[in-house]
């Protein structure tokens, strides 16, 4: 529902787990993988935050069919990026052997 | 920023020159008068009988959808033949050039058969865009516009106005590839484009640019139209319409739209990233400087595939609508036949590799496509199966609506078998590229255009009024299938001989008594078209004597959009339906309500007219054209102006009138004394809308010759 | 399924309906704008699955990498602009809910400002990045790159103007029925365009920055 509280729980989560990325990337706290690793759970953690504060995506009767639109694309922004990403790795891994196949390994 | 083209530029005029006009080539100089004079006898003849207004307030205006369906109907149609011209255009080429040497007509300035390499390159570019996208797609969402809302008992959509936006934005995609023939050229790197001959370097003319922004228009239009289709199902229904009762037509609408909703964005971008080649000099798919020229083919097809499924499954469900009708029977297993249609949109998402298995992924990728694609035919398997299961044991009336049906799947299975054979990446890599490939994808388009056809025929008499002869309509489906026959028969055994796509100098004499036979079904097909011709002809011509004077115009049809008078009114149901089974109309007549009238009326709310779609359409042409010729100061003012517009509509807003309900019992009455009367002085002027019928704006002042404004007692709100 | 098993009563069968039940005019409108930010999330999809072929090192061909240009603080502000205008349109929202003119209009007007905060930074690190040579014609990674971010802005852009429009019709003609759905609907694309904003700071801007 739309009610002050939610919205600035949104805020005050997306924001410092923003900050909180921000200080990992720029301290270089942890290693390469770990680092990427935080920062995606980071930006996970604050996308379900505004997902459920501010655009109010929850099961009740008034908002379950916006939930339901969205369960249905969550699958296929996966599917694009995540299968296309795999297509390419294995692309570049067999047609360019000086290349790490991993990306994120400059 | 803005890269520096080959070739003149001027701020006035872009890259526009008198020397863009092709009016030395022999096939297009002569075409373009005879186009200038047809439509100046069109005008004429428009201008001479006084039909400006009419036109205007009727159709150029309206928001209703069954109007705007039968505009999609008509635009999809002149495309299909334009269409239908182009590969008759490839096939005669192929039939002249084939054999070895110099064969070609040297005053054509032709090397081989009668075309130019350069036109033959965009003929069969045209083609491809235009069947699949200009013609196609238009018919079925023009059909799913006009039934849908019909068949979930509403009254419109759910944005009327959304829906007329739609419409217009296609035509001005229409008119950007219409005006492609004699104004510059068209793309020569085939329908869905190649990297990097689709960069400026290798493709300095218009011709990429005019296929981007036409892809681009098509693309807007249907994705506005996708969230209206979605929308209506699910906030429009009639009461009593559960999920559980609404038909498979309709069904197959919400699966194939969720599929365009999901897909067209892709090709938006992947369009977008070559104009950003082209006019801002970027790296996205170019051979060097870090592009990726396999990444544009990725995501073209990212969208590709799930199109395909976005234009079979609307065909699918009009077969599901005219078989059980010509059966008499329900449809066989409706819940697998709704579950299919959502599995097969669903592993749609999955397979676009399968259009590239060459392009190196390699041997784990291509598995897990390959296994994907082969999925796939599992519920259009089960489809198949049902359809087989209605027919069995139905009593059978083959009327021309039911031999387009059956012979749909006829092709379907042919199609579709094809389909898991190329689905094998072992077999994939030998015939990729070839003919074979382009026999299976035109047997599964054909199965898509016979579902069309077979469903025209079925919905005319509830559009219309009375039904088109069938003896014409079977005529031309005996003709159009020998055709079919003869043209892709060969070219499955050509493809694999090794004729490769896109060929306009077919070297291999081998191969001459194929194409002869091709030709000969390309003639067959002239033969169809000029039945089909003679078919329309023929019925306007009897429209008094297959007058249909019940709801129900074949006797058997099963679904709530057989409950509205026919012509259908433009208020579809004087009073809300409540549905109480899967086919309402099936039930109502076995239980004798048919004739049951409501015993009283109520006010009905109806949104008005508005110029402001057809404005901004043509606004987008504008910023389509400008864009494609680099007019910058055309581009930007037509954005800035379509903008103005829908900020303008906005703040108008549409509160719509109300008709109250005595004037909604009048008109009942009046709709249903026309349905059951053979005066011929009823009969509504060409078809269901014009002159007499009731219209928005018509209906009760018969005397007046037709206002702009609505009937005088309904209430502004 | 087919109710033909049942023996229907004439009399009591129920074959027409005053009115469409549920006829939400807002919800109608507000679930058809979700389908339309849904697919424009698609489109962004669709740009950060080029943008992952095209930022391997290969990419940037010669050219600078992100790791060269970014300036993970900037951008920090950049995100806590955004993240502001969406929150003062959030107080916009509820002060609609308890239907205050003033609290609505104030609410949109902070949001427009601060929105433009963001735009202003952003065309400022644009500018920036060109006068030291890092432009979309360099490479096919920074024309990704480019691609995510300045899409991104212009649909910021877009929610700007709209908000203008909001703020003219709510003066206007108040709270109708139409004025409160484009509101709602406003909420979802301007929060949406928060939620993209998320993905591509962490993977544009932070992890370019790492590599």
């Amino acid at each position: 529902m739309a009610t002050n509280r939610n919205y600035i729980t949104g805020f005050v989560v997306s924001s410092l787990l923003m900050l909180a990325a921000t200080i990992l990337v720029d301290g270089h706290i942890l290693p390469s993988f770990g680092l990427l690793l935080a920062i995606i759970g980071c930006a996970g953690i604050a996308i379900i935050a505004q997902v459920y504060f501010l655009l109010h995506i929850d099961i009740s009767e008034h908002n379950i069919w916006n939930t339901v639109a969205l369960v249905m694309f969550i699958p296929l922004f996966i599917i694009t990026i995540g299968l296309t990403w795999w297509m390419f790795s294995q692309l570049y891994m067999r047609t360019m052997p000086m290349i790490p196949g991993m990306p994120g390994m400059h | 920023m803005l890269v520096n083209v080959p070739g003149p530029w001027s701020p006035l005029l872009g890259r526009l020159a008198l020397s863009e006009i092709p009016y030395t080539n022999p096939i297009l100089a002569p075409l373009f008068i005879v186009i200038v004079l047809a439509g100046i006898v069109l005008i004429a003849g428009v201008t001479y009988y006084g039909k400006w207004g009419y036109l205007w307030k009727e159709w150029f205006t309206t928001v209703d959808h069954k109007k705007l369906g039968i505009m999609y109907i008509i635009l999809g149609l002149i495309m299909l033949f334009r269409g239908f011209i182009d590969g008759l255009m490839m096939r005669t080429q192929q039939a002249l050039g084939d054999g070895p040497g110099d064969n070609g007509m040297k005053v054509m300035g032709a090397i081989h058969g009668y075309l130019a390499p350069f036109h033959f390159g965009q003929i069969y570019s045209a083609h491809g865009l235009i069947m699949i996208l200009l013609a196609a797609t238009p018919l079925l969402v023009g059909l799913m516009n006009i039934i849908v809302p019909l068949q979930i008992g509403a009254r419109d959509m759910a944005y009327p106005y959304l829906n007329a936006l739609g419409l217009w934005i296609t035509t001005a995609a229409v008119f950007l590839i219409m005006i492609s023939l004699f104004v510059g050229d068209f793309s020569h790197n085939g329908w869905f484009g190649y990297a990097p001959i689709f960069e400026l370097a290798y493709s300095p003319g218009v011709g990429v640019d005019y296929w981007i922004w036409t892809l681009e228009l098509v693309a807007l239009g249907t994705t506005l139209g996708s969230i209206n289709f979605l929308a209506t199902v699910v906030k429009m229904r009639a009461p009593g319409m559960t999920w559980g009762r609404l038909p498979v037509f309709t069904w197959t609408a919400v699966s194939a739209n969720i599929i365009a909703l999901t897909s067209f964005p892709c090709l938006q971008v992947a369009l977008a990233l070559v104009g950003a080649d082209r006019y801002l000099g970027t790296h996205f798919f170019t051979a060097g400087f870090g592009g990726n020229l396999m990444l544009y083919t990725n995501l073209f097809w990212l969208w590709g595939h799930p199109e395909v499924y976005f234009v079979i499954l609307p065909a699918f469900g009009m077969l599901s609508e005219v078989i059980p009708a010509f059966s008499e029977k329900p449809i066989f297993g409706y819940i697998t036949m709704v579950l299919a249609s959502f599995a097969i949109a669903g592993v749609s998402w999955i397979v676009w590799l399968h259009h590239f298995f060459t392009m190196g992924m390699g041997p784990y990728v291509s598995t897990e496509f390959s296994i994907a694609t082969m999925l796939v035919g599992i519920p259009t398997g089960v489809k198949v199966f049902n359809w087989a299961f209605t027919l069995y044991r139905g009593r059978l009336t083959f009327s021309a609506a039911m031999l387009w049906s059956i012979g749909a799947l006829f092709l379907l299975l042919i199609g579709g078998l094809t389909g898991m054979m190329l689905a094998i990446p072992a077999i994939n890599y030998m015939v990729h590229n070839s003919v074979f490939v382009v026999a299976h994808f035109h047997m599964m388009l054909l199965c898509i255009v016979y579902a069309v056809f077979s469903a025209i025929i079925f919905w005319f008499p509830k559009i219309y009024g009375f039904k088109l002869n069938e003896a014409w309509g079977k005529i031309m489906f005996w003709l159009f299938s020998a055709g079919t026959f003869l043209v892709f028969f060969p070219m499955f055994m050509l493809g694999f001989m090794g004729e490769t796509r896109r060929l306009d100098w077919p070297f291999n004499p081998q191969w001459g008594p194929w194409f002869d036979v091709q030709e000969i079904g390309i003639f067959v097909y002239i033969l169809s078209v000029l039945a089909f011709l003679w078919m329309l002809y023929v019925s306007i011509r009897d429209r008094h004597a297959n007058r249909v004077h019940t709801a129900d115009a074949w006797g058997t049809s099963r679904s709530l959009e057989w409950l509205t008078d026919t012509p259908v009114p433009f208020y579809n149901f004087a009073m809300v339906p409540h549905i109480n089974a899967l086919d309402e109309v099936a039930w109502r007549r076995e239980h004798g309500f048919m004739d049951k009238k409501p015993d009283h009326f109520k006010a009905i709310h109806m949104p008005n007219n508005t110029p402001i779609a057809l404005y901004i359409g043509a606004l987008t042409f504008l910023v389509g054209f400008g864009l494609t010729w680099r007019v910058w100061w055309l581009t930007l003012a037509s954005l800035i102006l379509a903008v103005i517009l829908m900020i303008y509509r906005s703040n108008k807003g549409d509160p719509g009138y109300i008709i109250p309900a005595e004037k909604m019992e009048e008109m009942d009455r009046e709709s249903k004394a026309r349905m059951l009367s053979d005066d011929s002085h009823q009969v509504p002027h060409g078809g269901g809308f014009s002159g007499g019928t009731v219209t928005a704006y018509t209906a009760l002042d018969r005397d007046a010759s037709g206002s702009l404004t609505p009937p005088n007692d309904s209430r502004h709100l | 399924m087919h109710a033909q098993d049942k023996v229907v009563d004439p009399n009591e069968v129920v074959l027409w309906s005053d009115d469409y039940e549920g006829h939400d005019v807002i919800s109608t409108r507000t679930f058809g704008f979700w389908m339309y930010v849904l697919s424009d999330g698609m489109l962004f999809a669709t740009l950060f699955a080029a943008y992952g072929v095209l930022s391997y090192s290969h990419s940037y061909y010669t050219g600078p990498t992100p790791a060269q240009f970014v300036a993970p603080w900037y951008t920090f502000i950049q995100t806590m602009a955004l993240f502001l205008s969406v929150l003062a349109y959030g107080f916009a929202m509820t002060a609609l809910k308890s239907g205050s003119k003033a609290g609505v209009v104030n609410g949109i007007i902070a949001s427009i400002l601060l929105g433009g905060v963001f735009l202003g930074l952003n065309i400022h690190d644009v500018l920036r990045m060109i006068s030291i040579g890092v432009t979309p014609e360099t490479s096919g990674g920074l024309s990704a790159f480019y691609a995510l971010t300045q899409v991104h802005a212009a649909h910021i852009f877009i929610g700007l103007i709209w908000m203008l429009v909001m703020l003219y019709q709510i003066m206007r003609q108040g709270f109708t029925e139409d004025t409160v759905g484009r509101l709602i609907s406003l909420r979802m694309f301007w929060q949406f365009q928060a939620v993209m904003w998320v993905f591509i700071y962490i993977f544009v801007y932070l992890w370019g920055y790492m590599s």
